[in-house]
């Protein structure tokens, strides 16, 4: 699709049509919560101002990226603000600080980067960064929610593996584009059957590597999940080969299975899962207790029903953990169905305007990048939504834009910024 | 690449359709039953702030209703033990049982209208209440059945055969909703060498009581062997399956069956079916179901409801006991699936061997035989109404919850059990000027006298109630069981 100049347009209408949601957001809170008036004026006017002034500089800069993501991570941010407010001010104040910063970085991604396939060239030197950055937090690293994956700095705790992930998806659009031809080619043949040769294999054993030193030094299963399916998502762009995929998943679910032996937490979750959840007057106290974040994650989407308990009728903070991995299940509390409905597709749209990027995109780097980027934030947004409402094992993953963290949400708004880079680049040449 | 992205993006984006499906069927299907869990604290948290329900009977006599009283609110029960098993309670420390617990979410009007309403209410400032809800019980005969108990343990259930409508529901001994949080001594109590008091309150001391198990609601979740109450499942498989086998039957006060001595009452003569159900002939059911065989008696008694199950080699249930769902949760009839062998099954047909059977249970049995085969799913929940006089919810026509067996079965049975109120054992159920039918039952056990069992159902021309009684360790079912039949439907019958 060619870039039409109205696009800008749209991004602009759309976000003040986001503000008019944060601002519905904002008096309801205020009707429930009470306090300043001027703390809500300053909550709702300086992050919809801001989103504004990124997309009338676009506008002016001429920048030619898609003009639709910008108003949907807006929507994202928004709810996270309304319901973090909602939670606990404490988590708001300093998340609305984190959107500010997070759309700076953006901002900064967009300008800095517009050339991105320059970074092609440094593969192997961020690779071995993000190597780096992984390991630091097995010897420095500090225990957060039962991850090890986290590094303090006093005012802040940064997690390192949120931003690796980024490197990963770079590192491996620069590898697969440059060796593509090598990775479906490369072909062992053995009684009729074709097999991938060795030189295809040594990627997917590395990948697998660093997924299950995460799993076991960090003790991160979903972020051990995610970047192997990533990974995985990127192979197939790249090659198509199913074989390939298919003994990929095999030696993933060997490695869950061992962890799942090996290591209690892991085998924990895997148990909660396999619990029989809507029946728990006959489940046995202690195995209630064993499950309690789930049940109370469980409960309070039950208690949504459609339309939901409205702001600040429900009770989320009977769920703990409430405002990182299960923030979803008290937006489905007090939003009801329809409001958890409404994320899902608001996830559901960044990803079809991701791949669509990647669609339009003309190199194979661009096209690795987008598609990855895009399947990153799909698989984390699907694993933890899944988790908290147990079609999954739980894994501990935050919820892209809307969970409260500054790593999470600074790393999210980088690969937003990438997307619209590559979104520009496409367009810029039509 | 192009076709590559295009399949891993519909792979991507069908996830989460599934994820969309799942948490509708999570939300929307699942959620009622997850928000009235008892575990769920949103339940205590929502009745903090609002006024709790009424709960009417069908007459509109209040059976529960919250009083404020100098600012404290509380529950009130004006029919106390008497509908203690029925209701239930609500407590914050011991949780929610029986109806109450059941319809919480009508009580607290935790539908998406009454979300709603909280939110304008809140925002205004105004009392919450939750809706109101009429039964289909009986409030007179409901206290009637636990006078008749008289203070022996045992459990009385009368449904309404044709609608599956729960009249009353009294199992003894009971206890008082109302004080279960009462503090009533403190102990002391020696911890890490010091002595602490420790408040015991009504309901610890109730559940000390192992034996009695007053909070044991004997009427849908105790389990008795039936004695002879299950010759009407018997005899269902005998006129269902081989009517031509019919013979009569010569009754020497006793048959051996594979070495085993099946005593009878007494020497009974020729019998035939109607005579056997009347005078509960062992011998003949025992013989009939050996030509019958197992697996067409096993047949009859689960199109009744009874599950067949699995035994461990100690003779013990394997896992839990089954429980059937429903507004009323009640423990089904269980039969052993194993094979039996000729004693066990002529043991079963006369309802000794293994089976186990629940009041409940039986009062749908006797309800099947009086509507024709038809057993009528059993509700208690006759309206919802809010504050404002809305109505919420109105029970629709009545569900049918088994066809159990035909209407020609079903009208010989009750011939056969007439003939029992009649002139057989069952004597002292008859009503003066109504046509009765029923069966009694005395079943052996371990725990000393036979527990006394009565089914039946009243007028057998157009049944209005179907009883189940059983009293424990009481004796004959013709003198102790039938008696409280007698009671309940003559009273039944002349309102």
């Amino acid at each position: 699709m060619a870039f039409r100049e109205s696009g800008r347009g749209y991004e602009i209408k759309l976000l003040v049509l986001a503000g008019l949601y944060l601002a519905a957001g904002a008096a309801a809170a205020y009707l429930w919560a009470g306090g300043d008036p001027r703390t809500y004026v300053i909550g709702v006017a300086a992050p919809a101002l801001a989103f504004l002034l990124v997309a009338v500089i676009f506008q002016a800069l001429k920048f030619k990226a898609d003009p639709f993501l910008l108003p949907v991570v807006a929507v994202l941010s928004y709810t996270s603000l309304v319901m973090l407010y909602r939670i606990n001010q404490f988590y708001a104040v300093r998340q609305f600080v984190w959107v500010l910063a997070g759309l700076a970085f953006m901002f900064l991604t967009t300008r800095l980067f517009t050339n991105y396939r320059r970074l092609s060239d440094y593969k192997y030197i961020y690779g071995l960064m993000g190597a780096v950055a992984l390991i630091i937090p097995i010897f420095f690293g500090i225990e957060e929610g039962g991850a090890k994956s986290w590094l303090n700095f006093g005012a802040f705790h940064l997690q390192p593996s949120e931003f690796v992930k980024i490197l990963v998806v770079l590192f491996l659009a620069s590898f697969m584009s440059e060796n593509r031809m090598v990775l479906t080619r490369d072909t062992v043949t053995i009684r009729g059957i074709s097999f991938p040769g060795p030189r295809s294999w040594g990627p997917l054993l590395g990948m697998w590597g660093i997924s299950l030193l995460l799993l076991v030094f960090q003790r991160d299963l979903g972020t051990a999940l995610i970047y192997f399916g990533t990974f995985l998502a990127m192979v197939y762009v790249a090659t198509a080969r199913m074989l390939y995929i298919g003994v990929g998943l095999i030696l993933f679910m060997g490695g869950g299975t061992l962890s799942y032996f090996l290591f209690s937490h892991v085998r924990q979750r895997v148990d909660i899962w396999l619990l029989n959840p809507y029946n728990f007057i006959e489940l046995g106290d202690r195995a209630y207790n064993q499950a309690y974040q789930i049940v109370q994650s469980l409960f309070a989407i039950g208690a949504g029903g459609l339309t939901g308990t409205g702001l600040g009728g429900g009770y989320p903070l009977f769920i703990p953990a409430v405002h990182t991995d299960f923030i979803f299940s008290a937006i489905t509390e007090e939003m009801g169905l329809l409001g958890g409905v409404g994320i899902i597709v608001l996830y559901v749209f960044f990803i079809f305007r991701g791949f669509k990027i990647a669609l339009e995109s003309r190199d194979d780097f661009s096209k690795l990048m987008a598609a990855g980027l895009t399947a990153l934030m799909a698989l984390q947004s699907f694993t933890i939504i899944a988790g908290v409402t147990k079609l999954l094992p739980l894994t501990g993953v935050t919820l892209p834009f809307i969970s409260y963290g500054g790593s999470s949400l600074l790393a999210n708004f980088i690969i937003l910024g990438m997307l619209l880079n590559i979104s520009h680049e496409a367009n810029a040449h039509e | 690449m192009n076709d590559n992205i295009k399949r891993l993006a519909y792979f991507l984006i069908s996830i989460f359709a599934v994820l969309v499906v799942y948490l509708g069927y999570l939300n929307v299907v699942v959620g009622p039953k997850l928000f009235t869990d008892p575990h769920n604290r949103r339940l205590a948290a929502a009745e903090k702030g609002m006024i709790r329900g009424t709960i009417y009977d069908r007459q509109d006599v209040v059976l529960a209703e919250d009083r404020v009283d100098k600012g404290v609110k509380k529950r009130v029960y004006p029919f106390g033990q008497a509908t203690a098993h029925l209701l239930g309670f609500v407590s914050q420390r011991y949780g929610r049982t029986g109806l109450e617990s059941t319809f919480d979410s009508h009580l607290l009007a935790l539908d998406d209208a009454g979300k709603i309403q909280a939110l304008v209410d809140r925002v205004l400032g105004r009392q919450r209440y939750g809706y109101d809800i009429t039964l289909s019980v009986d409030s007179r005969l409901q206290r009637k059945a636990a006078t008749l108990l008289g203070g022996k343990r045992g459990a009385v259930v009368a449904l309404d055969p044709r609608t599956g409508a729960v009249l009353a529901m009294s199992s003894w001994p009971s206890f008082d909703p109302e004080t279960i949080e009462d503090v009533v001594k403190t102990d002391k109590v020696n911890k890490n060498g010091k002595l602490a008091d420790v408040n015991v309150t009504s309901y610890d001391m109730l559940q000390r009581q192992a034996d009695a198990a007053p909070l044991l609601n004997r009427a849908a979740r105790g389990i008795y062997p039936p004695g002879s109450i299950f010759k009407v499942i018997t005899g269902a498989a005998l006129l269902e399956s081989k009517p031509q086998l019919l013979s009569n039957k010569e009754c020497q006060g006793s048959t051996t069956v594979d070495g085993f001595v099946l005593k009878d009452t007494g020497v009974h003569g020729n019998v035939d079916f109607n005579t056997a159900m009347a005078v509960s002939c062992n011998t003949y059911f025992a013989e009939q179901a050996l030509d019958l065989g197992e697996a067409n008696l096993k047949k009859a008694a689960a199109s009744f409801g009874l599950n067949l199950i699995g035994y461990d080699s100690s003779g013990r249930i394997r896992g839990d006991y089954p429980v059937t769902g429903g507004e009323i949760a009640f423990n089904p009839g269980t039969m052993p699936s194993s094979g039996m062998g000729g004693a066990e099954l002529a043991s079963t047909a006369i309802g000794q061997g293994r089976t186990l059977v629940s009041p409940f249970q039986m009062a749908m049995v006797a309800a099947g035989v009086a509507n024709g085969g038809n057993i009528m799913k059993p509700y208690t929940l006759e309206t919802v109404t809010s504050k404002n006089g809305r109505t919420i919810y109105k029970k629709p026509g009545p569900e049918v919850f088994a066809s159990a067996i035909s209407p020609r079965t079903a009208g010989l049975l009750a011939e056969a059990m007439e003939q029992c109120v009649k002139s057989g054992t069952g004597a002292q159920a008859s009503v003066q000027g109504v046509r009765v039918a029923g069966k009694t039952g005395s079943a052996q056990n371990p725990h000393g006298q036979t527990h006394a069992w009565f089914i039946g159902f009243a007028p057998v021309e157009n049944p209005a109630i179907a009883v189940a009684v059983v009293v424990e360790n009481a004796g004959g079912g013709g003198n102790v069981a039938a008696p409280v039949a007698r009671e309940l439907i003559r009273q039944y019958l002349k309102q």
